[in-house]
Parts: structure tokens; C-alpha cells; sequence
């Protein structure tokens, strides 16, 4: 016998969805990661170009790029990073508030990429020895694609589910 | 937060100042530069940059590695004109070995390079403008550079770091999609430049921000080596295209584009009128361009050049940058060293800022289009 | 338009033997008192090409400033082998376009010499940029710190015999 909550519920299905607080958050999260405006070097224009016209990260909402790291969720790390830059970049990750997330972009924010060399003196070979890495984007530079899929990777991260199709080579 | 360290009297006025710190994470510095700043009030009393943040070991590398490995990093120093830092890298080398490149590659290189300045310039006048508070202008410029990227990527496979240059010629030759589309491409921007006219430069905004901001003198170039937009803004009619022909640059009809108010506008309409200039040179070179090989014959696999100093100065984007190599009769380099144009023209901002309201100040900064891996290498 | 293009002529080979080139080329600057030897710019890359003791570097500067010439750059290269510093020091001129190269040495062991940042105030960074790399003092530099090297760097990456 069908309580009159029970056709209450099956009434609003259609409608109404339930689920733990910390998913409705994090799907808030995923859509609209707001990314730290933080260029270095070569990737920086590349990620430029994903936030302008043809790319257009607002389609996945993260167009949303903040100079200060205090309203950042994540930081594209998209460039050489030396040993002179390390400590500020240091700082502006521990000035981000929690939760946030991390992206490594390109070859040298992963190992140091074309840099590395016996007896280097100057490059961090790889963010991830400074603070922890979310997803890396391989590539030098990744193309804007590239920096796209990334960020659906770490929405895929977030939400523990694929919003977008995989696109494959064909 | 005021920090009483950072506040201190000043000698000569007897005013007292500040110090704020801007960089190397800050929007208008166009990736990791820092600047000093020690204000009176609004007004700057002293700028002084600091550079070195992503300093990357150019010139050491140079000592480590074949004369060709070394091309890929050739293509990171200015990664906006990627193409013109490559030709002077192969051009220092072809012109100590005495490699005798075929005409067609030179022409290609003339065209490629010059859709690269315009792409370079194209980002310079989004982020510039960007940087004054206009968003829209940006997906504008980033609309055409796309087309150029188009283009160059069907022919090097890269958008960015192009390396298409070798010691001797070309990678490759251009397909006729290329030449098809980079007329079309030419058609396409004439209207795009008058409609920029039209849509910002001729802005009185945009005219108000900029006019009789940050004037540089020639005198000021001078001492300081700063070249390009910077120093034909300044009236000096001085490109090293011309002042020092290399490739097949004698062979083309071209203006150098020179505005002697030396303020930010002036350095601003100088690479505007300079897109149109290198939208001729992309035509007359595609006239002109004749058959034959892309790659001179007979280049050794590994090169010894003959012991002694070689120097190899293109025209670059946003100046004149120069490969200087030092050769002991081996196969890798005894000494590469790179002479950045933004180097320099940063390195007159500590004169030129003085007394200006900091919104000013950023707006001479933008001005001077600086890349930062150029100015450390 | 693109016409018919004619082929280019199967002349001369790509690799032309060294040592066949014309003598050098006469002084393009004798109205400086500076002894410059004409260089062929299409061999080098410069016009003229001149070497002067270490304490003469100031007055160099100041014979170019007076031509008009405009500070290109200034580097070093440690032969180490001879036990020497080389300090190269390259001017162009803004109107005629004018290439010119003032070098000197000094000894290795005590790389030191007057700074030019008094005549050319963009030698400034030049100078400093040339410490770090090889450890040359320029005496009488404003402001001789640490410029592409972290603040604290006491070590000079491109002398030859460095090790990181």
C-alpha cells in the first residue's frame, strides 16, 4: 500500500532529485572552476587563446580567470617555473582558499620539460615538487583542446562522472 | 596592509613614500616581471624591475648542444615571433658556415615571418588593450591570430614554437592550401585593420589614455639600445630590415612607419601601420615567389663552423634582436649569446616612469610590449 | 598574381671552402679615435671591429657616444684555456646602421674593469647581467646585485669550468 508520501516522491522524481550535500557541491564546483590568472611563459598563450574567441572556455565555465589567488579554485600552472619563481609560486598556492586544484600545463610545469639538462642550474623540474597535481596536460605547449580536455578531466575528478563526450582520434 | 619598513622620506623633496610591490604573479605584467615601486602618493618617484623570474638558461644550453638541436629554443625565447628568432639563430649559422640558402626558402621565411609579426602583434593589441579596460578587442585580435595559426600550423604542424627553420632552408615546402589561403588571408585583414581604425584607435578613450603618456625621447632610446616600435615611436626611422638588409628584404617595397611624438599612442600606431606594412610584404612576396628547392644542398649533418664570432640581427617583433656565436672549430657552440630586444626596452621604463599616476605607468608598460622569457632568457 | 617564377640560377655550390674570401674592407670610422679594422658584414655581421686595453672601455664608450652609436650589448666569454676574460661590447648606430664591436680582456683570476654605465645608461643591465654570468666586476657600478640569478647567488653558471 502506496503511502501518500510515497506518491508524493514518485510524483516529484521527475522534478526533484536527491543527493548528499558534498555532490550537489561538487557539481557546483566542476561548473565553474574559476582559474587563477597565472601566466609564465610559453602555455600562458595558449591558455589565453583557450579563453578567447575560438576556444571559449565559458562553454565549460571556467572563463572566469581572477588575478587574485584568494578567489581562485584552481591554478593553471602554465610555464617554466625557476628556482627564483618558486617561492611566490609557493605563496600563491598556500593564499588560495580550500577546496582547490592544480593543473600542470605543459612539459615544463611536469618535469621541467625542454629545459632539463645534466648540471641545469635555474628550472624546478616539475611543479608537483612543490605542491601537490591535480591533472597534467602533456604538450609543449598543449594546444587550447588540449587545456580543455584537462579541465573536463578534473571536473571528471570532481564529480566522479563524465559530463562530455571522449572525443577519439579517429 | 602597510608595512613601516616600506615608508620612508625622500631625499630630495622631503615628501614621504611608499614602496608597493607589483609582480611577478600580476595581470598587467604579461607573465612573471616585478616592479619596485616607490610612490608619493599616486604619483611614481622610482620604478626599478626585477627581473630573473623565469630566467631558463638560453645561453647556457648553447654550450651544450649541436648547432641544430639548439633550433627548438630558438623558438621559446619570444614565443610570440618565433619564427623571426629562429631565422637569426640559422641565419648567424649559414652565415659562418657560408651556406648559400635557395632563393624560394628565403622568400617563405620572409612570408612566414612576417605573418608571425602580425600574429604577435595581433596578441599585443588584445592584452594591451585588455590591460586599459577593453575586453571585447581581445576576441577580436584572438579571431584573426587564429587564422594565421591556421595557417602556419598546416605547414610546421605547431601553433606556437614553430621551429620551421633549418640550417640551410626549410623544413618543408608550402603546400598550395598555404599560398591559397594566406592571399585570402591578406584580402581578409586590410578591412580588419580599418575596421580596428575605426572601432579603437580612433577612440577618444582610448586616445585620452594614451596620448602624451610616457613620452620617450630618441636621446632616451639611444642610451638605453631600445629598438623597434619603441624607438620608431620616438621618430627614429630605424628597422634592421632595412639598416642592415638580410634575407630577401632589399627585394620588397615597404615603409617604415614612424610617429615622432614618442608617447604610448605613438609606439601604438606604429604597429598598427606596421601590420599593414607586413600585410605588403606577405603580397609581393607571394608575386614574387619563385620554384626551386626549400633546402640548399649538401649542408653537413653536423656542422663545425670556423673558429671566430659571428653576429646574425633580424628585425624582430618587437625589436631588433641579434644571435651572436663564438666559435672554436667545434661542432657545438663555445658561446651563444642572445641580444633580446625587450631587454633594453625595459630597461628604460625606471627614466621614463618617473613622475607618472601608476595607471599611466602600466599604460607605458603595455606600450612597450615586453615578453618576459625574451627579457631572461 | 603569382607569375611564372624563374628558376633560380644553379650557381655556386652551398658550401663555399673557407678562405676565399677578398681582403678586409678599410676603416668605415676613422673619425673615431679608437683603432677599428673594417669588417666584411656579410662575413661577420659587423662593420668594424676594434680591441682596446680594459682601462680604456670609458673612454671607448663615451668616442661612440659622441658618433652618435646606441649601446646594442655587452657579454663576456671565458677562455679558459688562455686564462682570460673576453668583454665584448656591441654598438649600432640608429642612423646609419652601423655595426661596431669594442672588445677587451682581462685576467682570469681577477676579472675586473671600469663600468661604462656612466656614459650609457642601459649598459647597466648589460653589466650586471655579465657578473652573473661570469663573475666580472665593473667597478663603479651603481648597483652590481644579483639580475637574472636569485638575490642570494653567489655562483656564475657560464664560466666554463662551473659545475651545479
Amino acid at each position: 500500500m502506496e503511502t501518500q508520501e510515497d506518491q508524493l516522491l514518485k510524483d516529484c522524481a521527475p522534478y526533484v532529485k536527491f543527493a548528499k550535500l558534498d555532490e550537489l557541491l561538487n557539481l557546483g564546483r566542476a561548473n565553474s572552476l574559476w582559474p587563477l590568472t597565472f601566466g609564465l611563459a610559453c602555455c600562458a598563450i595558449e591558455m589565453m587563446a583557450a579563453g578567447a574567441s575560438r576556444f571559449d572556455l565559458a562553454r565549460f565555465g571556467a572563463e572566469v580567470f581572477r588575478p587574485s589567488p584568494r578567489q581562485a579554485d584552481v591554478m593553471i600552472v602554465a610555464g617554466t617555473i625557476n628556482k627564483k619563481m618558486a617561492a611566490a609560486v609557493k605563496t600563491l598556492y598556500d593564499q588560495m582558499p580550500e577546496p582547490k586544484w592544480v593543473i600542470a600545463m605543459g612539459n615544463c610545469a611536469i618535469s621541467g620539460g625542454p629545459f632539463v639538462f645534466p648540471g641545469q642550474y635555474a628550472v624546478v623540474e616539475g611543479v608537483d615538487k612543490l605542491f601537490p597535481v591535480d591533472v597534467y596536460i602533456p604538450g609543449c605547449p598543449p594546444r587550447p583542446e588540449a587545456l580543455i580536455e584537462g579541465l573536463l578531466k578534473l571536473e571528471e575528478k570532481l564529480t566522479g562522472k563524465r559530463r562530455w563526450p571522449v572525443v577519439k582520434p579517429e | 596592509m602597510i608595512v613601516k619598513e616600506n615608508i620612508a622620506t625622500d631625499a630630495e623633496t622631503g615628501r614621504e613614500t611608499f614602496v608597493i610591490n607589483i609582480g611577478p604573479q600580476h595581470p598587467a605584467t604579461h607573465g612573471v616581471l616585478r616592479v619596485k615601486m616607490t610612490m608619493d602618493g599616486e604619483y611614481i618617484v622610482r620604478a626599478e624591475p626585477v627581473v630573473g623570474y623565469i630566467h631558463r638558461m638560453q645561453e647556457k644550453m648553447g654550450e651544450n648542444r649541436t648547432y641544430a638541436q639548439y633550433l627548438p629554443n630558438t623558438s621559446r625565447i619570444d614565443y610570440l615571433s618565433a619564427m623571426t628568432y629562429t631565422h637569426a639563430f640559422v641565419g648567424a649559422v649559414e652565415r659562418a658556415a657560408r651556406i648559400q640558402v635557395p632563393p624560394r626558402a628565403e622568400y617563405i621565411r620572409v612570408i612566414t615571418s612576417e605573418l608571425n609579426r602580425i600574429s604577435s602583434h595581433l596578441v599585443w593589441w588584445g592584452a594591451f588593450l585588455l590591460d586599459l579596460g577593453g575586453f571585447t578587442p581581445l576576441l577580436y585580435a584572438f579571431d584573426d591570430r587564429e587564422k594565421i595559426l591556421d595557417l602556419l600550423e598546416g605547414i610546421t604542424g605547431s601553433r606556437l614554437t614553430y621551429s620551421y627553420y633549418r640550417i640551410g632552408g626549410l623544413y618543408n615546402d608550402v603546400d598550395d592550401a598555404f599560398l591559397k589561403g594566406t592571399r585570402e588571408f591578406v584580402h581578409h585583414m586590410r578591412p580588419r585593420l580599418k575596421m580596428y581604425r575605426d572601432l579603437v584607435t580612433d577612440n577618444i578613450i582610448l586616445r585620452k589614455r594614451l596620448e602624451n603618456i610616457g613620452p620617450i625621447s630618441a636621446e632616451l632610446c639611444r642610451k638605453y639600445g631600445a629598438t623597434g616600435p619603441v624607438l620608431r615611436g620616438s621618430g627614429v626611422p630605424y628597422d634592421v630590415r632595412r639598416a642592415e638588409p638580410y634575407s630577401v628584404y632589399p627585394e620588397f617595397d615597404f615603409l617604415i612607419p614612424t610617429f615622432p611624438e614618442g608617447d604610448s599612442m605613438a609606439r601604438y600606431r606604429v604597429r598598427m601601420e606596421e601590420m599593414a606594412q607586413s600585410l605588403r610584404i606577405i603580397e609581393q612576396a607571394l608575386d614574387k615567389l619563385p620554384a626551386g628547392p626549400v633546402m640548399a644542398d649538401k649542408v653537413p649533418r653536423v656542422l663545425k663552423l670556423p673558429a671566430g664570432d659571428y653576429c646574425y640581427a633580424v628585425e624582430a617583433a618587437r625589436g631588433r634582436f641579434m644571435v651572436r656565436i663564438v666559435s672554436d672549430n667545434k661542432e657545438i657552440p663555445y658561446r651563444v649569446k642572445l641580444r633580446t630586444p625587450c631587454l633594453s626596452n625595459l630597461s628604460l621604463f625606471e627614466e621614463a616612469s618617473r613622475g607618472l599616476l601608476l595607471p599611466d605607468a602600466l599604460a607605458v608598460m603595455g606600450s612597450l610590449d615586453l615578453v618576459i622569457p625574451d627579457i631572461d632568457r | 598574381m603569382s607569375s611564372p617564377a624563374p628558376e633560380p640560377k644553379p650557381a655556386a655550390p652551398a658550401v663555399s671552402p673557407p678562405g676565399a674570401s677578398a681582403p678586409p674592407p678599410p676603416n668605415p670610422l676613422p673619425q673615431i679615435a679608437l683603432p677599428f679594422q673594417g669588417v666584411d658584414h656579410a662575413l661577420k655581421g659587423y662593420h668594424a671591429d676594434a680591441t682596446v686595453a680594459p682601462d680604456q672601455v670609458v673612454f671607448a664608450a663615451e668616442q661612440m657616444d659622441r658618433a652618435g652609436f646606441a649601446i646594442d650589448t655587452i657579454t663576456g666569454v671565458d677562455w679558459i684555456a688562455q686564462q682570460q676574460m673576453e668583454i665584448v661590447y656591441d654598438f649600432f648606430h640608429p642612423v646609419t646602421g652601423l655595426r661596431a664591436v669594442v672588445r677587451t680582456r682581462v685576467p682570469r683570476d681577477n676579472p675586473e674593469l671600469p663600468t661604462i654605465s656612466g656614459v650609457f645608461p642601459g649598459a647597466n643591465w648589460h653589466e650586471r647581467e655579465t657578473h652573473d654570468f661570469f663573475g666580472i666586476r665593473f667597478a663603479g657600478h651603481p648597483n652590481l646585485t644579483p639580475f637574472l640569478l636569485p638575490e642570494d647567488a653567489d655562483y656564475h653558471p657560464l664560466r666554463k669550468d662551473f659545475t651545479s
